[in-house]
Parts: structure tokens; sequence; C-alpha cells
């Protein structure tokens, strides 16, 4: 059964649509990221889930009731917010034990969940402090925790990372899963942070422009995005995306470089998705790992021109001009190549990615 | 999946409302929200609405002086002639001009001399300011006894110091002439006011970035210089705001000039405000009061409107 | 390496910093300026009727006396009745005003804060400019509205219009607060099982306390300070505030400096320690709004 479920949810202020009709199900236990770039709806579709702004249509489902007109108060969620949202003027205890307070719980079960989640989080010893005087991590734990001593059908956590430093952030995205698969917690976490997502979640809804873009395991939209969009946003460094016109000579499918007019000829399985093409022109993607750099002209293999190399110790990333676009590429450090130096990328067609010019979206063979 | 045709940014949390999508039914959706804001609405419609309609209705009217204003006579325009082809209308509205100017400009200068000499840390500087501002804190009426009894013909203390230090023969009487009057009572409001310039300013040196002094410090920026070309523009937005309240003020001053002279000797001292007072308490001409007080308002929305739109820069900036 | 030497090199002397030594004769003519007065005032209030009316003056009261003050203070003569009456007077409306105005105008400031109802920038701004006309306007027909609703000669006619000359600058003030508390503490109260009411007693009050405090100290020194209305409102003497009260010493006793210095003193003392106590929430709300911080 679906702990929560979104049906063409949507949210317009007059002509303008933050959220477009999102439809998708969070099964229990399952941790979902909402991912997707400032401004793309993400934020907007969690208050939309939590009742904190009315929706303007479709319906939302948590647990087994629809709370389309529900208060916050009444739709049994707990939320963990950016700035972490703690009252400034309650000690941390208080703070915890708010959310039981407003359930009017009897003050020794209020204490025993207090100090139990306390225990939890490690953070006993700070329940006589003010928000103030705790340090970013130390808050990030108390609004964990003020989520957690209540038992809610859903955990809703607005980017609970990205005021913590590098670090930290790393730190607690490792104990934030940890304490999913504790407590088989049903989590709906936004991010603009791909590698969060990726990382942490079991399936992850990728926006944009406040529609669905593809909703998924990671693996999944890592390995067959469905369009540019998802196809760049998610990796690190971001897919190299290259813009290509399809020709057919015969049987042969290849493709050629408008500016540059050299010619990559494509496998038959490629070259059946390459047909699909609305218009003749497609955009080739490619990951870093895929790619394999050449000092001079072989077969399969597009000219390119260096810009920046950049070592990290264990793997020397590239940045290489490709008719005209950025196509990133791992190296081994040993590999010695200098900026403006003239090399040849060879593509790996079982793992190159294949859009439509026009619709950006993956072509699929015929 | 489908693709995004229309781009939507994603508004902030509490959303903005979109012009003209059914006003009516936008009202009926937030109709919660006005309960909030009904008690200040009604008291205000009471006290402000209601009268500001009355003065305008009576501003067409002749008066009785008894206020049975069951028999008031149409009149037209007739009050608005009188008050503005009079010659004490005339007299008092360059006495306005002067009370009003001088008191803001001397007000704001003084403040900006105290901001910037304060601004700087050092011992007793919160008692200054705090002492600096007690003028602006007591009651108007207190400072016009005290400043009464320092201009004092025969014991007042500022005239017998000229006299001792050897500025006049004779201790002036500053009240009682109609050269002096003025000035004089001006110098009170201006002891009562700078300090809220002073205020305002303090506050807006704070937002000079300390960066951009030293950086002009660094750049062979001397004191002026640094005044003249990074503290002065930042504190562009505050003098406005500063200069706008201050006129509005020393325009709708009453007690200085009521309670130390009551507008004389032969009406020397008269503001509009309270000539205005004077016609409607003093010789009950309420209706031509009222068209005075017309006009009066006229000129407050021109101020008014540079004032919103002083204070709203903030507002948006924020929102 | 060469050691490093820097005694042959010529001492640059630091010039005198003019700007600060003029800022400092200014700050001493303006400290002059603002102090004498007062200080001239309280030495009048401790000398009798005949050591004041003197030319030249004591520049320092030879005999001083708190004659002055105990003639105010003590109730069992006519003056020391009278004056307490005002004073008592005087801090009833000022403290009912206070109260009632932050009442009124904390839901008033929340709601222009917070929600986007149509409407809401136009009336904000009809209650903003409503502190650009002078009393003198309103003054002929509120004293109309107040006879008919026969509230001349009460204190009631006096917070009623104290109240409303009060709010615009207590909803402004207010406003800035609430615009600072992040609306994330609602929601999440919200989501902890508050009610929007409940977030806003529980949550949002308790943070906007200086700011209520700030408008407070404004209402009270405002009304207390308040002369015109009260002027024209209140005849009867058992009614009347200090400011106007004190008047009847002024020409009852024309001549008598030190009485009306004394009574002057006493009537400024609640609002200056006011304003000492709470000053940083006072210089706070004058500059609020006007300021971008």
């Amino acid at each position: 059964m679906a702990e929560v479920v979104l049906k063409d949810v949507m949210k317009n202020y007059g002509s303008l649509y933050a959220v477009n009709n999102v439809s998708f199900a969070v099964e229990h236990g399952e941790f979902v990221a909402l991912v997707g770039p400032s401004g793309c709806g993400k934020t907007t579709t969690l208050n939309l889930i939590a009742g904190l702004i009315p929706m303007s249509g479709g319906d939302i489902v948590i647990g087994d009731r629809v709370v389309n007109d529900l208060d916050p108060k009444d739709r049994d969620i707990a939320m963990v917010f950016q700035n972490y949202a703690l009252y400034p003027n309650k000690s941390v205890f208080k703070n915890l034990a708010f959310p039981l307070q407003m359930r009017k719980l009897p003050k020794a079960e209020i204490e025993a969940k207090v100090m139990a989640a306390a225990k939890v989080l490690d953070i006993s010893h700070l329940l006589e402090r003010r928000p103030r005087e705790l340090s970013g991590g130390q808050q990030q734990r108390v609004a964990l925790g003020r989520a957690l001593v209540r038992d809610p059908a859903a955990f809703l956590m607005d980017e609970p990372l990205s005021n913590l430093d590098a670090k930290l952030r790393v730190a607690m995205r490792s104990e934030l899963k940890r304490f999913h698969h504790n407590l088989n917690a049903t989590v709906i976490y936004v991010t603009h942070d791909q590698l969060e997502a990726v990382t942490m979640a079991d399936k992850m809804a990728v926006m944009h422009g406040g529609v669905l873009q593809q909703y998924d395991t990671p693996a999944n939209v890592f390995g067959n995005p469905v369009n540019t969009f998802v196809a760049s946003f998610v990796g690190s460094p971001a897919m190299s995306l290259i813009p290509l016109d399809v020709v057919s000579k015969g049987t042969e499918v290849a493709l050629r470089s408008p500016e540059e007019g050299w010619e990559l000829p494509l496998s038959p399985m490629n070259a059946r998705k390459a047909s699909a093409s609305s218009n003749g022109k497609l955009v080739l993607g490619a990951r870093h790992s895929t790619l394999k750099l050449h000092k001079s002209a072989a077969a399969g293999a597009a000219p390119g021109k260096v810009y920046t190399v950049e070592p990290t110790g264990d793997v020397t990333f590239a940045q290489i001009f490709v008719n005209g676009a950025v196509v990133n590429i791992s190296l081994d450090p040993t590999v010695a190549i200098e900026p403006d130096e003239a090399v040849w990328i060879e593509f790996d067609q079982d793992r190159m990615h294949l859009f439509d010019g026009e619709t950006t979206m993956a072509l699929k063979a015929a | 999946m489908s693709i995004a045709t229309q781009q939507a940014a994603s508004p902030p949390a509490t959303g903005t409302v979109q012009k003209r999508s059914g006003f009516l039914s936008r009202i009926v959706a937030h109709r919660t929200d006005y309960l909030y804001v009904l008690p200040a609405l009604i008291v205000m419609l009471v006290v402000i609405a209601y009268p500001i309609y009355y003065t305008i209705e009576l501003s067409f009217f002749r008066t009785p002086p008894n206020l049975q204003m069951r028999d008031k006579v149409w009149t037209g325009i007739d009050n608005y002639v009188r008050v503005l082809s009079s010659p004490v209308f005339h007299e008092v509205t360059i006495q306005t001009i002067i009370w009003t100017l001088a008191s803001t400009v001397i007000s704001f200068l003084l403040g900006l001399g105290a901001a910037l000499s304060l601004h700087r840390e050092f011992v007793g500087r919160g008692l200054m300011r705090a002492l600096l501002l007690i003028p602006y804190v007591i009651s108007a009426v207190a400072a016009s006894y005290v400043w009464k009894w320092l201009y004092h013909s025969d014991f007042g203390v500022i005239g017998a110091i000229s006299v001792q230090l050897g500025i006049t023969a004779e201790p002036i009487n500053f009240l009682d002439n109609r050269q002096t009057v003025l000035a004089s009572l001006i110098v009170v409001n201006i002891w009562k006011e700078f300090s809220f310039a002073m205020v305002m300013l303090m506050a807006g040196l704070q937002t000079v970035p300390d960066q951009l002094l030293r950086a002009a410090q660094v750049d062979g920026a001397n004191t002026w210089n640094r005044f003249w070309h990074v503290t002065f523009p930042h504190l562009k937005g505050v003098s406005m705001v500063t200069v706008l309240l201050l006129m509005v003020a020393n325009f709708n001053s009453f007690i200085i000039p009521f309670v130390m002279t009551g507008g004389g000797p032969a009406d020397a001292s008269h503001i509009w405000i309270t000539h205005i007072y004077q016609l409607a308490f003093g010789r009950q001409q309420w209706g031509v009061a009222s068209a005075y007080a017309v006009i009066l308002f006229i000129v407050m929305m021109f101020l008014g409107y540079f004032y919103v739109k002083a204070l709203t820069r903030g507002d948006e900036a924020r929102a | 390496m060469a050691a490093i030497e820097t005694a042959q090199r010529p001492v640059v002397r630091k010039p005198i910093d003019w700007w600060r030594w003029a800022g400092r004769v200014f700050l001493t003519f303006l400290m002059l300026f603002t102090v004498l007065p007062m200080a001239w005032m309280i030495l009048t209030s401790v000398k009798s009727q005949f050591a004041a009316m003197q030319y030249p003056p004591q520049w320092w009261p030879s005999e001083p006396t708190l004659n002055n003050y105990f003639k105010l203070l003590d109730p069992t003569n006519r003056i020391g009745r009278e004056f307490l009456r005002y004073f008592w007077n005087s801090f009833y409306v000022s403290l009912l005003t206070t109260i009632l105005g932050v009442v009124v105008a904390v839901p008033a400031a929340y709601a222009f804060s917070r929600f986007r109802f149509p409407g809401r920038t136009f009336l904000f701004f009809s209650v903003l400019v409503r502190n650009m006309f002078p009393a003198v306007v309103f003054l002929m027909p509120l004293f109309l509205l107040m006879r008919w609703m026969g509230l001349v000669n009460t204190h009631g006619s006096l917070i009623l219009t104290y109240l409303t000359f009060g709010l615009p600058l207590s909803i402004w003030l207010l406003k800035g607060f609430y615009d600072n508390i992040p609306i994330q503490l609602e929601q999440a109260a919200r989501i902890d099982g508050a009610t929007r009411f409940q977030a806003f007693i529980l949550i949002v009050m308790p943070l906007s306390s200086p700011g209520i405090i700030a408008t407070s100290i404004f209402s009270f020194i405002g009304a207390w300070n308040e002369y015109v209305y009260a002027y024209t409102f209140l005849s009867r003497d058992d009614q009347m505030t200090l400011p106007v009260g004190i008047q009847r010493f002024f020409t009852e006793f024309a001549t008598d400096w030190p009485g009306l210095m004394s009574a002057t003193f006493l009537m400024s003392v609640p609002v200056v320690v006011l304003f000492l106590v709470l000053q940083k929430y006072f210089v706070r709300a004058l500059t609020e709004g006007a300021v971008k911080h």
C-alpha cells in the first residue's frame, strides 16, 4: 500500500504554474528525493503535501485518507525545514516537546518520548540550551528530533542539509540514511543537490519548470535519463551533450559535426535510435567515464581540443571542446595532456545516449 | 513523462497574488484575513474617514457659531475665496514656510553633525545620546513652558546672559516682538526635534559598510572625501525619510506656537495650523476653518505622496 | 640576509585630525544647547518665588528648597490634590490607550505582514497616510462627533482619538518585526499540531515582544504628551490630563514660575524614565522602517 500519493497535483498563481500536473506514489518505508534546480517547484510540492499552501487542483493521499482539505496538523506528517525553524525562545527540550504538547499527551509520556528521541540523536546533553547556543549540526539534530518524537505517517524534509558545511553535510547524509533504515520511515526529501538524491534515495523525482520529468530509482535515472535535462542534471561531472546531425549512407548511419564536418559511425542499435529523430538532428550524450582519449586520430573517435586539465589525485578530469560543446572526460593521472593540445575522443557505443534534437527526449529504437 | 512546455518559477512560500483573476472570488477566498485588520479599520474609519468627509462638507457652508449644524447655509466656494483672499492668510503662509523650512533644515544639519560626531565609539557616548534625546521625548507643552521662562522679558535667563556678556544693553523681549518671535519659536522647535534626525542618521550610519570606508582610506581619500563619496550616498535613503518626517511634523506643529504665544503678537507667530484653530475654536468660523483645513489637506497630499514613496522603497526591498 | 632596519628612517608624525576636533567642539555646543534649558528648569524649581524673580538672576539658588514639589505632591492641599488627579488621569488614559493600541495593532500588523489579501497595499497605505494629517484638521468634526456620541468631557474621547493616531505607527513598526520572523516557524508549529491561531499565540507573539514593547512605549509617550485633543475635548477640571491641567497653575498663579517648573519637571519624569529604561527599543522603533538593515 502506498503511503503518500500525489495525483495531478497543481498549484498556479494566475497564469504561473509552480506545480503542473505532478503525480507519483511513495510506498511505505520508501525514501523519495524531490530534486531539481531552484525554482523547479520541488519545495512548493512539498508544501502542498504538508498542507502549508492550498492546492489549485489534484488529490493528495497520506496513509489511507485524502488530505486535500486537511490542516497541516491533521495530516499526520512531520517536517524538517531548511533553516531548521527551531523555536528560538524555547529550550531544546521544549522544542522537542512542542508537537507532543499540541497533541495533549500526558506529561510523563512527553518526557519519556523526548528523552528517547534525544538519546537516539545524541543530544541529551543539550536539552536545556536555546537553539542559538547550538552549532549548525546540533540544530540540525534537534530539528530532526522534533520530527522524530512523533510517529508520523511520513517525514517531509526541505533541504535539511544545505545549511551545513561540506564535511558535516556528508556525515549527516549517512546518518539520515541510517535513520531511515532503522525507522523504516516514509521520507520525502527535497534537495537541489543531485548527489544527495542519488546517494540517499530509493527513488528520485526530477522536477523542472513545475513539471515532473522522471520518477524512478537513482540507478535508472542515472542510466536511462528520459531527456537532456535529466541527463545533464544527474551525475557529476555532468553528462556531456553534443548536438550533431544524422546522416544516412545506405544502411550505414553516422553522426556528423555540422561545424567541423567529421563523422562518427553508429552501431546498428544506435543507428536505429538515430533514425527515429524527428528532424535529422540529435544530441549525443556521454558520461565522462565512458570516454576514451586518443592522442592521434582513431576509428570511432571525434577530434577535439583540450581546454582545461584538473588533476584531483587519483583521477584527472579534462574538459575538451568537441564540435563547440564542452566534453568532460576522466583520465588516468599518468596521461599527460596540455591545454590547447589536439586530441581524439572515442565514444562507447553501448553506453552512449541519444536524444532527439528537437524534443530533447531520449530516442528509442524504432 | 511530459516535458515542460511552460517554464514556471517557484514563487515564495507565501505566494504572490496575480492581478485580475476574479477580484471578488479572491476577496471571498481571503475573507478570514480581513478579520485581523477589521478592528483597526473600524477605528480608523470612525475617527478618520468620517472627519475628513465632514470637514470637506462643512467647507462649503456658512456655519452658525453655536455649533448647531442644522442651521448651516450652503455658500459654495465662498469660504475658500475668503481664506485665499485674506491678507492674514498670505502673511501666515509665509510664516508657515519659514517655520517649516528653517526648522527642518537646521534640525537635519544639527542631527547630521551630532550623528557623525557620535558615530565613533567613546566613553560616555551612550549617555550623551540619551541626554540629547530627552527634549524629543518630553512633552512639547513642557518644552514650551521651559523656554517661555528662559525667554521671559524681565527675569529670563537668556536676556540676562546677553546683558552680562554685553551683547545687548537691556534684556530682549523675545516673544513680544514681531521681529524676533518666529525665530525664537523656531529655536525651541529645533531644540525639541533635532535629536530625532540624529537618531535616524545614526542608524543610517550603521549601514555604511566598514570595508568601503577602509577601501576608500587605502585609495587615499581624506576624511571629507570619505564622507562625501562613501558615507553620504549611503545616507540618502534615510535622509530623505528623515527630512520628510521632519517637514510633516513641522508643518503640523501646534503646541509650541499655541502655548508660547498663541500666534501673537499681531499674528506674527501664527502658522496654518494655529490659525485654523483660532478661526474655528476662537472665532467660531467653522466653515471658513474647514475650507482652510481642506487647503492644508491638499498640500499634505503632495507631501504624503513623497512620504509613501520614500517608505515603500524599504518595503519593496524586503518583500 | 640583511637585518631589517627602521631606526634610521624618518618617523612621520600622525597629523592632527581636525575633523575630530571639530566634532568634539560641535558636540560640546549641542550638549550645552540641550542640557542648559533643562538645568535651568530644575534650578528654578528649587527656588522660592522671590528668588526666581530677581534681576540679574540668581545663577545658583541661594536657599534651595523643595517646597514647590511638596506642594504639588501633597494631597491635603488643593493644588496637590488637583495635580495628583491630573497625573492619575494622564496615566490612566495613556495606559489604556497603550493596551488597546496593542490589541488592535497586533492582528492588523500580522495580517499586513503575512497575508496577501486583495486591497492589502491600499489599506496599508491609507493607514499610514493618517500620520500625515495634523490633529487640528480632525479636531472640529471629531469634536462634533464626540458631542454626538456624548463623549465630550470623558476620557473615552481621548482614548479613542489617541488610539487612532497611534495606530499607523504601531502597525508599521510591528509589521517590520513580523516581517523578520521566518514564516517557517509558524509552518513548523502548524505541522507540529498547532492551529494557525495557536501558532500565532504560542510562537509568533513571544518572538515579537520587543516590537510590542517598542510600540507600547511610543503609544504611551504619545498619549502622555498629547495636548490638542485634551485641550479641546475636556473642560471639566476633574477630567483634565497633565499637559492641559498644568496650564491652570500658570493662569491662576500667573507669576509662580518655580511652581510651574517643578510641575513641568514632574510631568516629564515618567516619560524620561520610561525612555531611559527602554532606550534600546525606543531607538529601534524610531528608526525601524526608515533604515534598511
